[in-house]
């Protein structure tokens, strides 16, 4: 019983390791812009993610400060679609896979 | 990124629950309608030498796949990816719908101009998504055009008065705050 258990938990684990790999390993990332009003950012991430105003900001303050920022997860086709949505704003954004050096 | 600090009374101003206004004199119409039609210009460029194929146009694909050589074009329509080859590929397939979309949202600003007699633009939540999208990308390329960088504005400011980049700049900064003021509008809704 107790080896069954480990097999049925190893299963799971490759499956849980699996369904990750392969459904989130993209990330969108917003650059910073010495054009883009810093309200500006912040409005669309507001509109286009719908995240909050605090969570908005803090990303955009990232950008600022860091030069860079992830605002979404998921898979290649999800992040296109982000990046597509950030550049028709003007927003500088490219996507890559997660485990790469941004 | 920047801040636009310039506080001036007028620009954008809600109006009513959903709507947002703003007066234009003869001038800042004139000035406004000559950016964005600019902008509509500078989007179609492409459209007629990229595809022999009307499926292929149906679809919004196009044969060609290399970034645009303009500075000012390759800032409204950057690379997706640092990869080469599959910013080529995303740019193929993706291209000509993001030209699109900032083409409406260059005349959905020019109508609003256009339709204006009196200077009055009053315009919904939509039409100010349109507009802020078309706000920026004429910002956007006059900061190409000005080589905006991150702390060049005290450069910026003190422009010989013959500089011919010294209107330039005025009418980005000018544009910035009308941005700016749209933006605030916007978000004091949501309060």
């Amino acid at each position: 019983m107790v080896k069954l258990d480990e097999e049925v938990d190893a299963k799971v684990d490759e499956a849980i390791k699996e369904l990750f790999n392969s459904e989130k390993p993209w990330i969108t990332i917003v650059w910073d812009d010495p054009v883009n009003l810093m309200s500006y950012v912040t409005y669309v991430l507001i509109e286009l993610f719908s995240f909050s105003r605090e969570k908005a900001h803090e990303l955009m303050m990232q950008i600022h400060t860091e030069g860079k920022a992830v605002v979404s997860t998921g898979s290649r086709e999800e992040m296109e679609h982000d990046v597509a949505r950030l550049h028709e704003y003007g927003l500088w954004a490219t996507l890559q896979r997660g485990d790469q050096v941004i | 990124m920047t801040t636009n600090s310039g506080e001036l009374p007028k620009g954008f101003n809600r109006h009513g629950s959903n709507d947002y206004i703003a007066y234009f004199s003869t001038e800042e119409r004139e000035v406004l309608l000559n950016l964005v039609e600019q902008i509509i210009e500078l989007l179609s460029e492409r459209s007629d030498n990229h595809s022999d194929d009307p499926l292929a146009e149906m679809v919004g694909i196009t044969s060609h796949d290399s970034p645009p050589e303009d500075d000012v074009l390759l800032r409204l329509l950057p690379n997706a990816y640092a990869d080469q080859v599959d910013a080529s590929e995303f740019r193929r397939y993706t291209e000509l719908t993001l030209r699109t979309k900032k083409s409406a949202h260059a005349m959905s600003m020019r109508i609003d101009l256009k339709s204006s007699t009196d200077g009055c633009v009053e315009i919904d939540h939509e039409g100010a998504n349109a507009w802020l999208g078309a706000m920026n990308d004429i910002r956007l390329a006059l900061g190409v055009r000005l080589k905006v960088q991150e702390n060049s504005q005290e450069e910026l400011e003190i422009l010989a008065p013959d500089d011919p980049m010294r209107g330039v700049y005025a009418v980005y900064s000018w544009l910035g705050w009308l941005q700016e003021s749209l933006i605030q509008a916007l978000m004091d809704d949501a309060l």
